[in-house]
């Protein structure tokens, strides 16, 4: 029974660091309401019960002993947490078997951080049931049900408290460390393709893509991020999109300008990447077997991804803002400059350039057409030349 | 008749490679862009032979650079320096193939091993040999591997105006084929230049009074 005896520990360091750190808090909260909004970490966003769980759990000492004797870290990261996508909802909406009251006194019964982990999938499900749904035929699902130790629950993607939606290449090579060389087997461009194409763009095959058009500062070598508290982006956007049908390249030139106008000496560029129209379908995540293989998937006129497009730009707090654009934007001539950082062969081309092509092979085939046609008009003409001089001639001699 | 041998071997050879490429290179850049439209073969099929061929031309191309560079064959490109000169020659080499060639007038140019081509020859294949197919190598480099070369693209206008001008010259060497093709056909007998250029090097010339050598395209 002694091995499945469960311990909160937490050190006289931490207590004592705990300690000064409240202190330090309850200094701070002295100062004026205006020095605190200036200096405001995101955890003051928090409620006030939240507060009181990360005045324990906010601690990086905080540790729970498991059997085994492993132990298992109960920190939460308060401003990391605040500043997910969970931080509005609070502690309370996952852990609502908590019990304050009896909490400290008798804390939860955890075999271990795994099938807590796994456990805690069904609480996601509460509120992401669609997702949940999507990923209960995905390859990560089917690996679990195997019994495969390795196989990612909600937390290994998402995290377990600073949660946030996940796109990101980094996110699938937190596992897949082979992914690139693999991909370099039989990908041309692997590298360009992983970097402009999200994981689930091909893994889940049956999900709608789109293009997202995101706003890149080409001189910082960053995603642009809007300030706190400005949130400017869409806005311009809507004043830019003039009949409100979505951005037509014109539009899109027009916002473009007005985005670099103040920054002339940092010119932003729109980076387009293929995305899943909805994060949700990203769960269908399927194994390679079944992934997208197709090079015309993409690199094809009228190719699925390109029926709908976004401008976006990354929100103070991470998320993206997107905003409507016309699918045209991609194969317009007025697009070369405002989206000079996104082309894909076959797949945007400009129609412009489709009509000069038409036009060359024209003139092409014109060139020789026409100069034969020239020759017989030249030939006819010089034969009835000729046959009026030989005609001439002899009246020249009845008149000699 | 007179044989004057205008084509040395090195360039016989890089024109072989040159116009199987250019015509390998138009089919699988149309494949690559029309995919869907056309279909020859797969678009990875496509790109890897585009890719493989555009290396092997651009290799191609310093067989003709180098062969006149080092030789003073050079003097075939020489530009001349009196646009007067130049356009008038150029009127009246005009004035041959819209009319004079029909009816057996002399060529006005006078062909010889160190000034092969007319006017209008001399100044586009300047143009298509030191502007246009570099220019073409270039970017189809770019876009060969664009991750690679970001801070060139970058530098060029980005990866949209790099392939807008790689198809732009696409689109000028799709006329150009029908043109040079046919263009070459206007010897006598019409197989005439084919043969100097692709097997003897040799081209036959007519003598001319007060010439001594005779006409050619």
């Amino acid at each position: 029974m002694a091995r499945s005896r469960r311990v909160n520990t937490m050190s006289m360091a931490a207590f004592h660091k705990c300690l000064l750190i409240a202190a330090f808090a309850a200094f701070l909260a002295l100062f004026p309401a205006r020095f605190m909004a200036a200096n405001a970490a995101p955890a003051d966003s928090l409620s006030d019960g939240d507060k009181q769980c990360l005045g324990c759990h906010g601690f990086d000492g905080l540790k729970k002993e498991l059997a085994g004797g492993k132990l298992l870290s109960l920190h939460v990261p308060a401003d990391g947490f605040a500043k997910s996508v969970h931080g509005i909802i609070g502690c309370a909406s996952c852990h609502a078997d908590v019990d304050l009251k009896t909490h400290s006194q008798k804390p939860k019964t955890i075999a271990s951080s795994r099938e807590y982990s796994i456990a805690m999938a069904k609480i996601c499900g509460g509120c992401h049931a669609e997702a949940l749904k999507q990923n209960e035929t995905s390859v990560h699902a089917t690996l679990l049900a195997s019994g495969n130790p390795s196989a990612p629950v909600c937390t290994d993607c998402h995290g377990s408290h600073a949660v946030s939606p996940k796109t990101a290449y980094d996110t699938c090579v937190g596992c897949h460390l082979a992914a690139m060389e693999a991909h370099q087997k039989w990908l041309p461009n692997a590298g360009l393709h992983l970097e402009v194409v999200s994981c689930a763009a091909c893994h889940a095959p049956s999900a709608q893509r789109m293009v997202d058009l995101r706003l890149y500062d080409g001189v910082g070598k960053k995603w642009v991020a809007e300030k706190q508290g400005r949130p400017e982006f869409e806005n311009m956007a809507r004043a830019a999109d003039t009949d409100g049908n979505g951005l037509d390249a014109m539009e899109l030139r027009k916002l473009m300008g007005q985005i670099n106008h103040d920054e002339a000496v940092q010119p932003k560029n729109l980076r387009g990447r293929i995305e899943l129209r909805t994060g949700v379908e990203a769960h269908q995540l399927s194994g390679k077997s079944k992934a997208i293989k197709d090079c015309t998937s993409c690199h094809q006129q009228g190719a699925e991804p390109f029926q709908s497009v976004m401008v976006s730009v990354v929100s103070a707090d991470g998320k993206p803002v997107r905003y409507r654009a016309q699918k045209e934007v991609l194969g317009s001539v007025l697009s070369v400059d405002s989206l000079r950082e996104f082309y894909a062969v076959g797949g945007t081309r400009n129609v412009l350039l489709d009509g000069l092509l038409i036009l060359a092979v024209l003139a092409g085939l014109a060139v020789p057409i026409g100069h034969q046609i020239l020759k017989r008009i030249v030939k006819r003409q010089l034969e009835r030349e000729a046959q009026q001089s030989a005609a001439a001639k002899p009246k020249d001699r009845d008149h000699a | 008749m007179q044989r004057i041998y205008v084509h040395p071997l090195p360039v016989r050879i890089w024109h072989l490679i040159n116009a199987i490429g250019f015509i390998a290179m138009l089919l699988t850049g149309a494949q690559i862009r029309y995919i869907g439209l056309i279909d020859l073969m797969s678009f990875r099929s496509a790109v890897s032979v585009h890719n493989w061929i555009g290396f092997v031309l651009i290799g191609n191309y310093f067989i003709w650079l180098l062969f006149y560079l080092f030789t003073d064959k050079i003097r075939v490109y020489h530009p001349e320096l009196s646009p007067t000169k130049h356009f008038k020659a150029s009127f009246r080499q005009l004035q041959y193939y819209g009319y004079g060639i029909f009816k057996g007038s002399p060529n006005p140019h006078q062909v010889s091993a160190y000034d092969k081509f007319n006017p209008m020859q001399s100044m586009m294949y300047q143009v298509v040999m030191f502007l246009l197919v570099p220019l073409l190598a270039v970017t189809g480099i770019l876009l060969w591997d664009v991750q690679g070369f970001y801070g060139a693209v970058d530098f060029f206008g980005g990866v949209r105006v790099v392939d807008t001008v790689h198809v732009l010259l696409f689109i000028f060497f799709a006329f150009f084929i029908f043109f040079h093709v046919y263009m070459g056909s206007l010897g006598h007998p019409p197989t005439a230049h084919y043969k100097a250029m692709f097997v003897t090097g040799y081209e036959e010339v007519e003598e001319q009074p007060g010439h001594g050598k005779a006409a050619n395209t």
